[in-house]
């Protein structure tokens, strides 16, 4: 066992910490202060009780740098950063509430450290899954009630270990002009257009202003059957492309139509393999035309708009956003606020704490359920990061509805991908008596 | 066409040293090569009346004839398309002599291409810019094929499907340049010769390209001094006329990505071979020696095909014993070529087309009489036949 696991498993030995109490009792300047930054108007937060996801909020530890020795997080944390695994990036956030806390409580917390796995080879770089447990309990010492638990789990990782990020909203982008819009407002419509001549009837791609036959300049297009054959293929390797993961195969396709196009293509195609189009929507600007082999399905899934039980709702990240729910959230890591800080720590710029995650996709679910709906829990899985200019687009499943309880999956995603997707259990009714779950307490 | 084979010369050639930083401007870089250049021809900065270079260089005409003090201007020109404007510089300055619209044309192509802005690398100004380059663009670099090695692997792809070339055929292509190179004490890879199996072990850049089908990235300059035969032939280094020069761009053509036509070789520089044998009255059979542009090996056995030394998809048969290597039959790239000596864009390929005819290259063909010399491939291009 090397020093490093023999430390850890110190830290899992010594079990819950000792309880530390909220700085502040749970009250109502902090509360709006929250409910402003998230924007969530459930009379609810001011008329006595505190929404759910900011139980955490309480325990937070502020500017102060200082953390008590006692804290297992913090501990194992400072033992990974001596060992050089200095990055971290929250990976998944699931709590349970047992009911809503009151103004005037004062929440205390227990962690304790529940697992430790790795080294592990991610995207991001060589690292280690750190899983903690928390509790928050109001009352007695001798007889505390359990408000919320938490199974937090970060990935602790060496920077500058992982595969380079891709970050797709870093594609090319073409240089279109009024002879060639019409080709990307047709993929951007899932319809691989090819320019046709109303003239004589010739097929062209690339397309121009003029026909090459006949020298006609009347023009329109035709819709390909999406159907092809792969007339030759390369496969990338080297140097890095902006955008693109690599190795990136691409092919130039024969169209049924009799024209030749330059698009991705699954991995294991060869000369003369029968191809068929997808569409991938990079963004808002840009949908890219790609192949795959004749009846397999693509290696990515086409992105189309999620099917959506709950009403979508998209939320346009900007700075003040960001900023303010960090602070609303007591969360003053620097990533949140301080762009230089972010970008010299690898970001592409701040973005979104977790809290504020939980809280948006609290929000979301309330919005839709209605001010008495109460959160019985919420357990996050977090993917690409939220930035500034980004739109945060939420859609919500319904997965079950028994026992009086509802089950939501929630996806929120960004340009980049999934920012969360989160399962939240619910009761329609904020008085239907709720017992705490075992919860993963390790 | 008659009246201009010949009538101009090459009367210098200059370089500065070849490197992977060379610590100092392009535009001095320039300087350099043209004053070694002029220094060869035994001619002044003075008697330079005009000026010619690619449009991708960064020095313009009128800031090198500041830095050197030369006086009246009468011809400047620019040619386009990356490394396919390198013969085509050597052209306009020929024309421009021939036609008595200067008397002293100085080529010239100085960068920082590896210290500098790497081509190997994705160019993203080359996919916006505003002009038809970056309209055409708009069909691969979105797409992610946007390295010159990826755009000639799929060209390359296509090739080995048709006629069966292989990945050994292309590396005996850097095998014979890195052999050549191996002897010129100007090479980077001086000293280095390699192996077919160094070549098949080295790693993928853009499959079926590997690292060693693909050439240097280089800092460097190259000037070639041209004025008329009857000039040069009393200057200090004498005269190595220019038989035959010519452009060349094919029916659909496109930069580095021509993949619209029914065969996606590089038809454009059989454009350039048939005017080459019409100027200079010569065929493949005259050539001692040639300078084809191996920026990528499978482009030197599509050359070997669209100039006439062999039949399509029949380079690969013409390689295999050793024929472009010094000692056979055509022995091509004598300097070793971009893979070997450096990458200034073709215009080092020039030089030693110059020392061939001269007796002066390091691995000189004997009793050569006629040297083919080819620009960039993949583009719009260029080529010359130089003789003694």
């Amino acid at each position: 066992m090397t020093d490093l696991e023999q430390q850890v498993e110190a830290i899992k030995a010594r079990g819950d910490s000792p309880a530390r109490e909220a700085l502040d009792e749970v009250n109502q300047p902090m509360i709006r202060h929250w409910a402003e930054a998230i924007g969530d108007t459930n009379p609810r937060w001011s008329a006595g009780e505190a929404p759910p996801a900011m139980a955490q909020v309480w325990t937070m530890y502020g500017l102060d740098p200082n953390r008590p020795s006692t804290d297992p997080l913090h501990e194992t944390m400072r033992l990974f950063d001596e060992a050089g695994y200095t990055a971290v990036l929250g990976t998944n956030c699931d709590q349970t509430y047992t009911r809503t806390l009151k103004l005037g409580e004062r929440p205390r917390i227990t962690s304790r450290l529940h697992s430790v796995v790795g080294p592990k080879r991610t995207g991001v770089g060589k690292g280690y899954f750190v899983t903690t447990t928390s509790t928050w309990v109001v009352g007695p010492e001798a007889d505390p009630e359990t408000v919320a638990t938490m199974t937090f789990r970060v990935l602790k990782f060496k920077p500058g270990t992982g595969r380079p990020a891709v970050d797709r909203s870093a594609t090319v982008r073409p240089v279109i002009n009024r002879d060639t819009q019409f080709f990307w407002d047709g993929t951007a419509a899932g319809e691989l257009r090819v320019q046709t001549c109303d003239a004589c009837g010739e097929l062209r791609h690339p397309p121009g202003p003029v026909c090459p036959s006949c020298h006609a300049m009347d023009r329109g297009y035709v819709v390909a059957s999406g159907r092809g054959s792969v007339h030759s293929f390369l496969v990338h390797h080297a140097p890095q492309i902006p955008g693109k993961t690599l190795p990136l195969p691409i092919a130039l396709v024969d169209l049924v139509e009799g024209v030749r196009m330059v698009g991705e293509v699954d991995a294991d195609v060869q000369i003369g393999d029968d191809v068929e189009v997808w569409f991938d929507r990079i963004d808002d600007d840009l949908t890219l035309a790609k192949w795959h082999k004749a009846g397999t399905a693509p290696e990515v899934a086409v992105q189309e708009d999620p099917a959506s039980d709950l009403p979508p709702f998209a939320l346009d990240i900007t700075p003040t956003f960001v900023v303010s729910t960090a602070l609303a959230t007591r969360d003053f890591q620097d990533v949140h606020h301080d762009r230089v800080r972010a970008q010299a720590a690898g970001s592409r710029d701040i973005f979104i704490n977790i809290l504020t995650t939980t809280g948006l996709v609290q929000r979301y679910v309330t919005d839709w359920a209605g001010p008495d709906a109460q959160i019985r829990s919420c357990a996050l899985r977090l993917g690409a990061p939220a930035y500034p200019g980004d739109r945060l687009q939420f859609s919500g499943v319904i997965v079950s509805e028994q026992d009086g309880i509802t089950t939501i999956d929630v996806t929120g995603r960004v340009s980049g991908g999934d920012h969360v997707t989160a399962r939240v259990e619910l009761t329609r009714s904020a008085t239907t008596s709720i017992q705490p779950r075992g919860g993963d307490r390790g | 066409m008659a009246e201009f084979s010949g009538a101009a010369s090459i009367a210098g050639i200059g370089a500065t040293e070849f490197s992977k930083e060379s610590g100092r401007s392009e535009l001095q870089l320039s300087a350099e090569a043209t004053l070694a250049a002029l220094a060869d021809a035994g001619l002044a900065a003075s008697d330079v009346d005009g000026l010619v270079t690619f449009t991708m260089d960064s020095s313009s005409e009128i800031a090198l004839a500041r830095e050197l003090g030369m006086g009246d201007l009468r011809f400047f020109s620019r040619v386009n398309y990356g490394g396919g404007a390198a013969c085509a510089t050597v052209q306009q300055a020929a024309m421009a002599v021939a036609t008595g619209m200067a008397d002293v044309v100085v080529a010239y192509r100085g960068f920082n291409e590896r210290s500098g802005q790497r081509f190997g690398q994705v160019q993203g100004w080359a996919a916006t810019q505003v002009n038809t380059n970056g309209l055409d663009n708009a069909w691969t670099y979105p797409h992610g094929l946007s390295t010159p090695a990826a755009t000639v692997a799929m060209q390359a792809r296509r090739y080995m499907h048709e006629y069966g070339a292989t990945s050994q055929d292309f590396g005996r292509v850097a095998v014979a340049d890195r052999r050549h190179a191996a002897t010129n004490p100007n090479a980077f890879f001086h000293g280095k010769p390699i192996t077919l199996e160094d070549h098949q072990s080295s790693r993928m850049i853009a499959d079926p390209l590997r690292l060693l089908d693909c050439c240097q990235e280089s800092d460097g300059a190259v000037a070639i001094v041209v004025t008329s035969t009857e000039r040069a032939r009393d200057l200090a280094s004498g005269a190595v006329p220019i038989l035959a020069a010519a452009q060349g761009a094919a029916p659909d053509q496109f930069v580095m990505s021509s993949y619209y036509r029914d065969d996606i070789g590089i038809p454009e520089i059989g454009v350039v071979g048939r005017e080459l044998w019409r100027q200079s009255g010569l065929g493949p059979g005259d050539i001692a020696t040639a300078v084809l542009y191996d920026h990528f090996t499978p482009y030197v056995l599509m050359q070997l095909e669209e100039l006439g030394f062999c039949g399509r998809g029949e380079a690969k048969d013409f390689i295999a014993d050793g024929a472009i290597e010094i000692g056979g039959r055509l022995p091509v790239n004598t300097h070793g070529g971009q893979l070997g000596e450096a990458y200034i864009h073709g215009m080092n390929g020039i030089a030693e087309g110059v020392r061939q005819m001269r007796g002066t290259s390091v691995n000189q063909v004997d009793g050569a009489a006629h040297v083919l010399v080819t620009a960039g491939t993949g583009v719009p291009t260029s080529g010359l036949i130089l003789g003694r």
